[in-house]
Parts: structure tokens; sequence; C-alpha cells
């Protein structure tokens, strides 16, 4: 959410788009639904490890984005406003479970033009990836999402966890150490 | 620690959870329109009941504190004289009293010791 930052076409278009959600323009808000709810739901689901958790709790980020759409601020960037949003539904969703999510995650393989074999070994690797990263600290693991998979700045990320960056990029740094660690048996140990 | 197997655990790294950055739901969209309209007719079935519970009872409030017209004040003091009969009564307790004015009033003491003197 750096205000700094020069508005891009996106952003343009997000906020035109929240205008008209905001004067109760249902097309607007699908056409935003379907802009941004593929990364947030890749968010969600990297957050709490089920695709059906990860759909319901996207599900009420944009039904909150909705009832604050008049509130919004403009020079916000939207992704990273339903980010933060996402972000305190997933400690909330914490909070209720009495427990972080460090179940093995859905493993759905991706569709794509790889051979049997090779894909094969994608999945392996993405399994030994995420089940490694659902055994991330819930702090680790939110700052290595957010910058890795989402390519969020520094400084987003912060704002989103409402933390100093310091604090960010210590989170990070540990997150590298611990997977490697984890996943000493594809790449040696650390 | 190996350089290029710091190197390789990076870039599958990024390729793992870059391949699950997006998620593509089909009909996501469709459902939270639906949620957010079915919301929306929530909200205006509750603004109006309120809005018309808020009307009646000031509606009542207007009928129970409306003050009377001098007029209807008028007619209903006339209807209440004509079915009054307390004047009626009036008239005949004033006479009652008038006639216990009349009556004597003499004290039955005296009138012993008049009867009994010598000189009657």
């Amino acid at each position: 959410m750096s205000q700094d930052e020069p508005l891009l076409p996106d952003d343009v278009e997000d906020k035109r788009l929240m205008l008209l959600v905001a004067g109760g323009d249902d097309d607007a808000l699908r056409l935003l639904v379907n802009r941004h709810h593929p990364r947030l739901v890749g968010y969600l689901r990297g957050e709490v490890g089920s695709l059906a958790t990860a759909e319901e709790l996207a599900m009420e980020v944009f039904i909150r984005l909705h009832r604050a759409a008049n509130r919004w601020r403009p020079e916000a960037k939207l992704s990273t406003y339903l980010i933060h949003i996402a972000r305190n539904l997933v400690l909330n969703e914490w909070r209720r479970r009495g427990r972080k999510p460090t179940t093995a995650l859905d493993s759905t393989p991706e569709p794509g033009d790889h051979s049997q074999t090779s894909a094969r070994r994608l999945n392996e690797l993405d399994e030994a990836f995420q089940r490694a990263i659902a055994q991330l600290p819930p702090e680790q693991r939110t700052a290595i999402l957010l910058l890795v998979q989402q390519e969020l700045a520094y400084e987003d990320i912060a704002e989103i966890m409402d933390a100093p960056v310091s604090s960010v990029k210590t989170w990070i740094h540990r997150a590298r150490a611990r997977l490697r660690e984890l996943l000493k048996d594809f790449y040696g140990p650390a | 620690m190996d350089n290029s197997d710091q190197s390789t655990f990076e870039r599958d790294l990024s390729a793992a959870l870059g391949r699950k950055a997006a998620v593509v739901v089909p009909g996501f969209a469709e459902r939270v329109v639906e949620v957010v309209q079915v919301k929306r007719r929530r909200a205006n079935v509750i603004r109006w009941s309120s809005w018309i519970t808020t009307a009646a009872a000031c509606l009542v409030t207007i009928f129970l504190t409306k003050e009377p017209s001098e007029e209807s004040l008028i007619r209903q003091t006339r209807a209440l004289l004509a079915s009054d009969e307390s004047a009626q009564f009036n008239e005949i307790l004033g006479l009652a009293n008038d006639l216990s004015v009349l009556a004597p009033v003499i004290e039955k003491s005296t009138l012993v010791d008049v009867l009994t003197s010598p000189g009657s």
C-alpha cells in the first residue's frame, strides 16, 4: 500500500471499478472479482492449506470489500488491500480453529504440457515445498508467500503484516533457512 | 552451503510457489455477486421494516397526543351537560336546604324551662 508509487494501468482500472462498485454496480463487482480472485485464492490456499477453506475466505474478502467500497482509499493498491483483508481473516481462522494450519495441503495436479515423468517430478517437488511451507511458523509462512508467491515488495508485506520491514526481512531469511532444512533430502544440508 | 544448490533451491521455491500463485475458480465471481445481492435484499427488507415500524409508531403517537379543536371541546361539553343529571339533584338538594332554614330553631331544654316556670 505504498502511496508514493504511481498508479499502474491495472490500478487505474481497479480504481474505476471500485467507484462503480461503490455505486452499486454488480457487473463491476463481477469484473473485479474475476481480476483478483485467482491470486487471492492462491495466497489463501498457501496459508490455510485447503482449497475449500481458501474459497470461503476469499468469498468473505470480496463481501467485505463490497461493504467497504465507499471507504476504500483510491491511492491504495487494491491487490494489496485485498491481501490485507485476507491476512486478517486467516488470523481469525487460526484463532477459531485454535491451532495453526500445519496439516498437509491439498495437492491438485496443475494442468500443463509437460511429459508424464516431468509432471510427476514437478508434483513431487510442489508437494514437498507445500508440506515444508505448511510447517513454517505463521509469520514466516505469510512473509515468504507474499514475497515469493505474490511478488509483493517488502514495504507492502510490512504494511499487510503490520510489522516493520526489518521484521519481514528476518522472517523471510528464517523461512528460507527452515525450508532448506526441511528439504535437505532434495538440496543437501544447508 | 553449495551456491549451485542454493540457486537451485531458490529457483525451485519460486517455481513451486509460482505454480500455486493463482487458482482460477470457475463461477466464483457469480457466487460472490449472488451473495452480495442476497445481503443487499436482506438489508433492504430490514431497512423498510424499520422505517414502517417507526412511521407506525409516529402515527400512533400523533393520534394519541392530538389536541381537540375548540369546536370539538364545546360539542363535548354540551353533550356532557345534556347527559348530566347533577343539575336536577342540585335543584332538589337546594330546596331541601331552604326547608331546613325554615324549621324552628328551639332547644328542647329551653322549652322545658318555660313550661315548668312558676308563672306559666
